[in-house]
Order: C-alpha cells, then structure tokens, then sequence
C-alpha cells in the first residue's frame, strides 16, 4: 500500500459515505496544483515530484470514486488486502444475479427501453441498499466476512449496470 | 485479444447448456461467480446410482472464454465417476481451449464450478 493514503491526500478521513460532488471538486483543485503546465519552468526534480503526485492523485481519485473500488480500499486499509479476481460462492446472491441477467437478455430480445429504465432504478435501489449495509459494517472487525461479501456483491453489480448502459446504448442507435 | 479456435467453436456452439431442477436429489448443482468481471456460472450434474456422471449442464453469463471453458468441463465431466471429475483442472482446461494468462481465471471459475456441483451433490447424499 502507497504512502499517504488516497484519503488524506484529500484531507478526508477514511470512511465509506462521502460527498462525491465535494471529492470531485477538490480533486480538481488539487489537479490544477500539481498540473505539469505549473511547473514547465521548474527544475527538474520538482517536475518529477509534480508527475508523480499527479499520478497518486488520479489513483487515489480514481479508487474513491467508485463504490466498489472504495470498498475495497477500505478493507485493505484494515489490513485486508483482497485481491480483485476471486471465485465467490453467495449462492443465493448469484442465483438472484442469473435471474436479473435472464430478464436483461429478454429485454434486449424484445427491445424494450421502458423496461430497461424500470430494470436500472431497481438496479440502483439494490446497489444504494447494497452500500448503506456496506457502510454500517466495514470498520466493525467482528463483521469482516460480511464486509467482504458485501463488496463483492457491489463489484457484481457495477460490472451489471455497465451491462444495462451498454444494452441502452445499443437500443438507441 | 482474439480468441482461440476452440474458445470460438464452445462460444458458438456451446454443449449442454440447459437447467435441471436443483431439488431433485440426484442432481448436483454449482453456482460460482467471478466479480470483478461479473461472471456468473451454474454446472449441475446428474449421478446415477453407480456414482457415474450420465448428464451436465451449465449456464454462463460471462466472456467467450467463461462460456467455453464451463463448456467444455460438462463435456468432460460426462460419463466420468464423481473422483473422477473432481481431478479435473483449470490448467487443463485452459491448454485445450488455448487460454491466453489474463482468461486463465475462467478456467479456475468452472473448476471452482465442477467441485461445488460435486459436493452440493454429496452434501444431498449424505457423503459428506
């Protein structure tokens, strides 16, 4: 894990609930600070302490941004380090996953973007459900194996909302 | 990344695709996911009373290489005794299909598949 951590490079506490437009917003100040535009007449040294704090500022933001990616940040800050491709046995919560890509494929078969648009609010109903308990549990060291459960559930469904948008996408043209 | 002619043949005319019903106690069923792709596999067996694999299906959602790959684990896993199909291997797998290094895990996630299919089928009996 980098030193400092993607948190404090935004002089934020590590926690999952944060202000996305507010982390957006001081990203970009902080991009501009670091911008090699800034430093075309320094030394050389400083342009290269500036890249590289441009380039630790894009990951960090990068990581917090998204909910599952955050996630897991967190749990690797407790000193879980969880690597990104696993198999995972949720047998229920997979069984629910096929369910929702079976009733995907039948809308893409019959084209249906009003039913596209009712399947992604229910989507991220599941997903904002999905983070409040991953909110609740995450720092609780007793509730680590749930922690983890819950993030891999996110990961699923992100990978599926960028499905739905892709299916959007394609229904438009 | 262009994909073997194997993964191709599997992708396009993939084997065994279907469902069987999960309570009936000679069926086995396997459910695995792979989330950071967001791969979801279902391979379920069905045993007879010698031990012997007579029937498997699958359904991947997932990349042509997840697709082939459990594909080609319910073709092999027919007609095999339960020990027997345990043994079979992603690594396996993944040579016949040609798999390139970052696909490999589509191998471990159906041989991840195969053995919770077998020990959901011997939870049922009582093997356990």
């Amino acid at each position: 894990m980098g030193s400092p951590c993607h948190f404090a490079l935004f002089d934020l506490q590590p926690s999952f609930r944060l202000d996305l437009e507010q982390l957006a917003v001081r990203y970009r100040e902080l991009a501009r600070n670091v911008h090699p535009d800034r430093f075309a007449d320094a030394s050389e040294r400083e342009q290269r302490l500036a890249l590289e704090h441009s380039a630790s500022l894009n990951e960090a933001y990068r990581t917090l941004k998204h909910a599952p990616s955050r996630a897991r940040y967190l749990l690797a800050l407790r000193g879980d380090e969880l690597p990104l491709e696993v198999t995972v046995q949720d047998p229920d919560f997979l069984m629910q996953q096929m369910h929702w890509r079976e009733e995907l494929e039948d809308l893409q078969d019959s084209a249906d973007l009003a039913g596209v648009a009712v399947f992604k609010r229910r989507l991220k109903v599941a997903q904002d459900e999905l983070n409040e308990s991953f909110a609740v549990c995450w720092d609780a060291p007793q509730r680590r194996t749930e922690a983890e459960r819950l993030m891999r559930r996110m990961q699923f469904l992100d990978k599926l909302s960028h499905e739905v948008r892709q299916l959007e996408e394609r229904l438009d043209d | 990344m262009a994909y073997s002619e194997k993964v191709i043949d599997h992708y396009e005319n993939p084997r065994n695709v279907g469902k069987m019903d999960a309570q009936d106690p000679d069926v086995g069923t396997g459910m695995v996911g792979a989330p950071a792709c967001g791969d979801v596999m279902r391979l379920q067996i069905k045993v007879n009373e010698q031990g012997v694999i007579e029937d498997a299906k699958f359904k991947t959602y997932g990349c042509g290489s997840a697709i082939a790959s459990s594909s080609l684990a319910t073709e092999w896993m027919k007609g095999k005794t339960l020990d027997e199909a345990e043994t079979i291997k992603n690594t396996q797998l993944a040579e016949e299909l040609a798999l390139p290094p970052v696909k490999i895990h589509c191998s471990v996630l159906a041989e991840d598949a195969i053995k919770a299919a077998v020990r959901d089928y011997k939870q049922k009996k009582g093997l356990l």
